[in-house]
């Protein structure tokens, strides 16, 4: 594999935007990629776009086509892939790999998602799916309910808090107020956290991301063309997938996903977590920041609840961990979702992030786990990036 | 179920099997490697053995963790309870929890429960749509 670099990103604010179409959300994360890269559509060699539906009527076909055309970006490989919540980051591994590979030179991924133009009874349906009845919606689960299980059995087992939770809450909600692009931007207090509507015990409302409309989008070039686009290149130290083997003998305080994405992650950097100077990790719910910690060896296991507790993951702290304000902040629009983490992360790594700019950042790490069958993520990506 | 409940059925009619004994909740396992899971397969997940054997599970195990649940699906009324259940065959199985109110007081995690065929919902019909749900076990009392 041979080196490549972010050239250019480009987000939009999350939001709600049921008055205008996925394709022009998805062409303006691009066109902002394209211009930040100082290049032109013609440039680009192959795209990747992540889509997971169209949530208010069905599978929606050849959305890449429809928004590159606009653009003036034609001929070339256009991909759509899907891979439940981490679809935005699977479309960032494969333009990765086809740079790496020397497939290609330049390669572009974006991710677009409109999910507020249907009903949260539609969305429930499609996230639980029909595949395997015994876990279905058709029993009552779904993802709350799911992360509501884990946090009882972490709670169980290593004594992590309500109140460790809702923190992550706060924290996150804190850094969303900093960040143009995120969806929710009023910080809330533990207290308020705390005594917010339950949605799945121990999990207030404000511990449950928000759905959202939006796109994000990067360019990525071949190492050795980073400096004649970009005066600060950014790496891509590593880039890993792997998938879910949903275990039935194990504790239910932790995800396989995660630890074997991570070591394979830090394997191909050549760096360990005490490298990592901060992260976005995938915070669907609190307790699944809290999770991530562990599984990404940021702590011993166990030991999440009071890495939030005691500021470790707040900017000034061991790792800041989702300076962007996390899924919890800017909503989870789902095939952006990974994109834009990765968009947080090179923000900062320019130092470009404002008031929450992590001084001295070199080395991020970006996380994004996709969908959920049965004990653990089907998906899990996890990216290095390297000043 | 007899064909007469005709407003009755269940979720997947593969979870259930009468050993002899009645209903039992119904798993595969594999004559080659040994492996049992829930529902039956087309194939062992393990060693690709197409055979396979239908078994009943106990239908008792121990609580992993639970939930309340304030949100959920249309015709399940909220707020309802879930777990996470440890079967002795080695088996996780996610279920609703029942007859356990009030939740927060009665349940605790490792604790035995036993399986019940309920009523799950009832869909846009009006048809009762039936699965497995786990109690707290009455067998062995503490």
């Amino acid at each position: 594999m041979r080196a490549v670099a972010i050239a250019g990103i480009g987000g939009i604010r999350f939001g709600k935007y049921g008055d205008r179409s996925l394709r022009v959300l998805g062409e303006e994360a691009c066109i902002n990629a394209i211009r930040d890269a100082g290049m032109k559509p013609r440039d680009i060699q192959a795209a990747y776009v992540g889509n997971l539906a169209q949530w208010e009527w069905g599978q929606g076909l050849l959305i890449g086509h429809y928004v590159l055309r606009e653009i003036g970006l034609t001929k070339i490989p256009i991909t759509r892939v899907e891979n439940g919540c981490a679809t935005g980051s699977n479309a960032f591994h494969e333009a990765w790999y086809r740079v790496a590979t020397g497939a290609c030179d330049i390669a572009l991924a974006f991710g677009v998602e409109q999910m507020t133009v249907a009903s949260s009874e539609k969305i429930l349906s499609v996230f639980t799916g029909r595949q395997h009845a015994e876990r279905g919606g058709d029993m009552g689960n779904s993802a709350p309910g799911l992360f509501g299980l884990l946090a009882r059995r972490h709670m169980e087992e290593f004594g992590t808090t309500r109140e460790q939770m809702a923190m992550v809450a706060v924290k996150n909600r804190k850094y969303g107020s900093m960040n143009p692009e995120a969806q929710l931007t009023q910080t809330m207090t533990l207290e308020e956290v705390l005594k917010e509507r339950m949605i799945c015990d121990p999990l207030t409302l404000p511990q449950c991301c928000p759905r959202g409309d939006g796109a994000a989008a990067v360019v990525l070039v071949a190492g050795k063309l980073a400096r004649k686009y970009n005066p600060i290149p950014i790496s891509v130290a590593a880039s890993v997938q792997v998938s879910g083997t949903y275990p039935d003998d194990r504790s239910y305080t932790f995800f396989d996903t995660d630890v074997r994405a991570a070591a394979a992650a830090y394997k191909m950097a050549g760096l360990g977590p005490e490298d990592i100077d901060l992260a976005e990790v995938h915070d669907c719910f609190s307790v699944a920041e809290i999770v991530h910690y562990e599984d990404l060896g940021f702590c011993r296991k166990g030991e999440g609840g009071r890495f939030i507790e005691e500021g470790h993951s707040g900017i000034g702290g061991k790792i800041p961990v989702n300076t962007s304000g996390g899924l919890l902040s800017k909503g989870h629009v789902i095939g952006a979702t990974g994109i834009s983490q990765i968009i947080e992360l090179v923000r900062q790594l320019r130092g470009q992030a404002g008031k929450r700019q992590v001084e001295g950042a070199r080395v991020a790490l970006q996380h994004n786990g996709g969908g959920f069958i049965h004990t653990d993520t089907a998906s899990c990506f996890i990216h290095i990036l390297r000043k | 179920m007899s064909q007469n409940d005709k407003n009755r059925r269940f979720i997947d009619d593969a979870w259930f099997h009468d050993f002899g004994q009645g209903l039992s909740l119904t798993g595969g396992r594999c004559p080659a490697c040994g492996q049992t899971y829930f529902p039956t397969k087309q194939v062992c997940p393990s060693c690709f053995n197409a055979e396979q054997r239908k078994v009943p599970l106990s239908g008792k195990g121990k609580l992993h963790t639970y939930t309340r649940s304030h949100m959920g699906p249309a015709g399940i009324q909220t707020p309802f309870t879930i777990g996470f259940i440890e079967l002795p065959e080695g088996i996780k199985l996610f279920s609703l929890l029942t007859q356990c109110d009030p939740w927060d007081e009665v349940l605790s995690v490792g604790m035995e429960m036993e399986m019940v065929i309920e009523t799950i919902r009832e869909d846009e019909e009006g048809n009762e749509i039936v699965g497995y749900k786990f109690r707290p076990s009455r067998g062995a009392s503490s």
